[in-house]
């Protein structure tokens, strides 16, 4: 009996249940299997996708390339290897390709070329090349191999021959060796990272690049977390328990739970995403410079503002939508209910990127893209993708915030007035009509 | 003190009036039956004290104090519609609502450890809610309900769709809390329940009060013309309406209500002589009695 003794109860103050509702849908919902899996995937698809190329690089750096060649101008194939064994090298520094001079003359040069096929054939050879004796007149060689659409392949061969060829004929032109060495001297480019200050005009690939990304997760993220409050708020009408939760909490309060739980949820899972984009951004080139690929891409970083502006506008857009969502959930009594009631939030946030991709991203500074990236609805695409670009004064970007926050609280009050009411109705699904009545109603 | 008090409340819902001018009261540590038929308004008048509903007018008072929210974590309420998160454990629920009444985290834990332990669910502990049957689902909610050690109970039908050992199981236990000094307010339509558990009750129908008070006081008013009849032979003076209002046949026996200002007296005689008596007796109505006799009534008050 000793249980049912009473204590004297701390009085209790309402945020202390909010945090208790909040801490309720968060961890439901981070400890699924889904979760989990979802926000490690992402990462791990895009580090696989990034990677393929090095994975691919280090394939092809196993297989020596075999390759005969048949140099009937007795003169090439001594400077090719030598050139061929400089520039294509392993990680090792062994040579990537196997030059193997194959001796002939003019009357046996198409039974040579014949069985020379067979061994291609059967990959005893990857390609063999033959160099015809009047090469530096005619400027053709041959090369025959089992597939001869490999581009990067071909050009290397082509390329060296070439060289050797043009070097052998400067040095007959009788020019200085250290001149002709001068003179023929490869250009070589080098990648620089550049930052908001410097130019714009080069990096302007790369800041779309990302900024693209970015916009799309904050687009998925949108229409995905809107939709779990939604479902969220008639699974608990389904399962009956909110007039249990009810028996001891305020509907705002349950409202403010929900919305916010599971904002905490998107938010755990896009600072893990947007922390790997962040360390693949900074570290992603000395990553793969360390694996010595010799693969050479840029990868633009992503500057701090656009990521706390990224956080600040998935914010402003979550509660945003959501409130319109649980207001939604609210109103139905199935999933498939929600079907039908959720379309204007949707087709708000798909507006939002169309009007991303086909006004704000073509001319960002236009009349039309700043007013369009001040509307609550749309600011959260449209103003971060100007942030992202780089074209968005501070003074709009303010602006924006507060037209947002002002909307946020409009839509609370508006969608917790619908909430209250809604989540105890069940049966049949309410309608607009309904639902300005509940607003109406105090 | 009144622990509830409920004066002349109202609520409608466009046109129907779910619940008319009803006004009531319950005692400390009393057990207090809300009864009636299926959609007589006791859902609606529970949300109203629950908060959940507002009274188009009309006040309750809880503990002498108007409604507000800070008296919900004074009540223990456990709705008709029974609801728990499915995916959830069991131990993480009933901690869930202990929070949720402002209990610390570890002293729900300890409470709720005691109280799966005595509605026999401790083995259950760790499982989902979703697993466990409708049964033992109705005792989880049961236990979330109290954990909080709650000073007034409200129960939406507690009983319904418990088997009898369970029923009994959760009767014990209130009758524990009731000992403890909890004030207990249930709502059911089983009359068997309120006759061994309740001390008053309020009996409603289409909204309105037909029958409240102790619940002595209800059974002696309808006690005084209630007779039990044990006989062999032709009872013609069933039929007589001016004589017997209302009579049930049970085959062993049959139980009679008088016409009004006709006495006891009057039908013994009439039964001497016509048949063979072998028992006679002035009956207390059973509760169901009561309640079939006013609601068919269909609201009339017999008072």
């Amino acid at each position: 009996m000793r249980f049912l003794l009473r204590l004297s109860k701390p009085k209790e103050d309402p945020l202390n249940k909010v945090f208790v509702l909040i801490k309720r849908e968060y961890l439901i919902r981070v400890k699924t299997k889904g979760f989990i899996f979802g926000t490690l995937f992402l990462p791990l698809f895009v580090l696989f996708i990034g990677l393929i190329p090095v994975l691919l690089g280090r394939f092809a750096g196993e297989g020596q390339k075999q390759i005969a060649v048949i140099d009937l101008s007795q003169r090439v194939f001594n400077p090719l290897d030598t050139y061929l064994n400089e520039i294509k090298t392993d990680n090792e520094g062994q040579p990537l390709y196997q030059l193997e001079r194959i001796e002939t003359d003019p009357g046996t040069l198409e039974a040579k070329k014949s069985s020379l096929n067979e061994q291609v054939e059967k990959g005893e050879w990857d390609v063999f090349l033959v160099i015809p004796e009047d090469v530096f007149t005619s400027n053709q060689f041959e090369l025959y191999a089992k597939n001869v659409s490999n581009f990067d392949f071909n050009a290397t061969l082509e390329n060296a021959v070439s060289n050797v060829v043009s070097v052998m004929r400067l040095n007959e032109s009788g020019l200085d060796h250290e001149l002709i060495d001068r003179l023929i001297q490869r250009v070589q480019v080098k990648t620089f990272k550049v930052d908001e200050a410097g130019a714009k005009e080069e990096s302007s690939m790369a800041s779309f690049w990302i900024s693209y990304v970015m916009v799309f997760l904050l687009y998925m993220v949108l229409i995905f977390y809107g939709q779990f409050v939604m479902r969220g708020v008639i699974e608990d009408k389904v399962s009956r328990v909110i007039e249990v939760v009810l028996s001891s909490v305020k509907p705002y309060q349950m409202m403010a739970g929900k919305i916010i739980g599971i904002g905490s949820v998107g938010l755990t899972q896009f600072l893990i995403w947007i922390g790997c984009l962040f360390f693949i951004s900074s570290y992603g080139t000395v990553l793969l410079g360390q694996m010595g690929t010799g693969f050479n891409i840029t990868i633009p970083s992503l500057s701090i503002w656009v990521f706390l502006s990224f956080i600040l506008y998935f914010l402003l857009g979550y509660f945003l939508y959501a409130a319109l969502y649980a207001a939604m959930g609210s109103m139905a009594s199935s999933e498939s209910d929600a079907q039908n009631l959720q379309w204007p939030a949707v087709s708000m946030i798909i507006l939002s990127f169309m009007l991303m991709l086909f006004v704000v991203v073509r001319d960002p500074t236009s009349t039309l893209s700043v007013v369009l990236s001040l509307v609550p609805f749309f600011s959260p695409i449209l103003m971060f993708t100007r942030i992202s670009v780089n074209s968005a004064p501070l003074n709009q970007v303010i602006l924006s915030i507060v037209l947002s926050v002002v909307m946020i609280i409009g839509l609370i009050w508006i969608g917790g007035r619908i909430f209250r009411v809604g989540i105890l109705m069940y049966g049949k699904r309410a309608n607009l009509k309904e639902a300005i009545k509940w607003i109406r109603y105090s | 003190m009144d622990i509830l008090k409920v004066d002349q409340v109202s609520k409608s819902f466009g046109d129907v009036h779910a619940v008319k001018d009803l006004s009531f009261f319950v005692k400390e540590r009393q057990v207090f039956g809300l009864l009636g038929p299926n959609g007589a308004g006791k859902t609606t008048m529970i949300r109203m004290i629950m908060q959940i509903l507002l009274p188009d007018r009309g006040s309750i008072h809880i503990f002498e104090k108007p409604l507000s929210p800070d008296i919900l974590d004074e009540i223990g309420y456990l709705p008709e519609e029974r609801g728990l998160f499915p995916k959830m454990k069991v131990i993480d629920t009933v901690t869930f609502f202990g929070e949720i009444h402002g209990i610390g985290h570890s002293e729900s834990v300890r409470r709720a450890d005691t109280l799966l332990k005595r509605l026999e669910l401790y083995e259950w502990r760790d499982k989902k809610v979703e697993e466990l049957s409708r049964g033992m689902q109705q005792k989880l909610q049961f236990i979330c309900t109290i954990l909080h050690k709650p000073k007034l109970l409200i129960l939406d039908e507690p009983f319904t769709g418990l088997d009898p050992v369970n029923t009994n199981l959760l009767k014990d236990v209130m009758v524990e809390l009731k000992g403890e000094g909890t004030t207990i307010i249930f709502s059911t339509h089983l009359m068997e329940q309120v006759e061994k558990l309740c001390e008053s009750i309020c009996l409603i129908n289409k909204g309105e009060a037909i029958l409240s008070g102790s619940l002595r006081e209800v059974k002696s008013k309808f006690g005084k013309n209630r007779v039990r009849l044990s006989y062999e032979g032709k009872a013609d003076f069933l039929k007589d309406k001016t004589l017997v209002d209302q009579y049930d046949d049970y085959g062993q026996y049959v139980e009679i209500g008088l016409a009004k200002n006709r006495t006891s007296k009057e039908l013994l005689q009439k039964a001497i002589d016509t048949v063979t008596l072998h028992q006679f007796e002035m009956a207390e109505p059973s509760l169901n009695e009561i309640f079939i006799t006013v609601v068919k009534a269909e609201g009339g008050s017999l008072e």
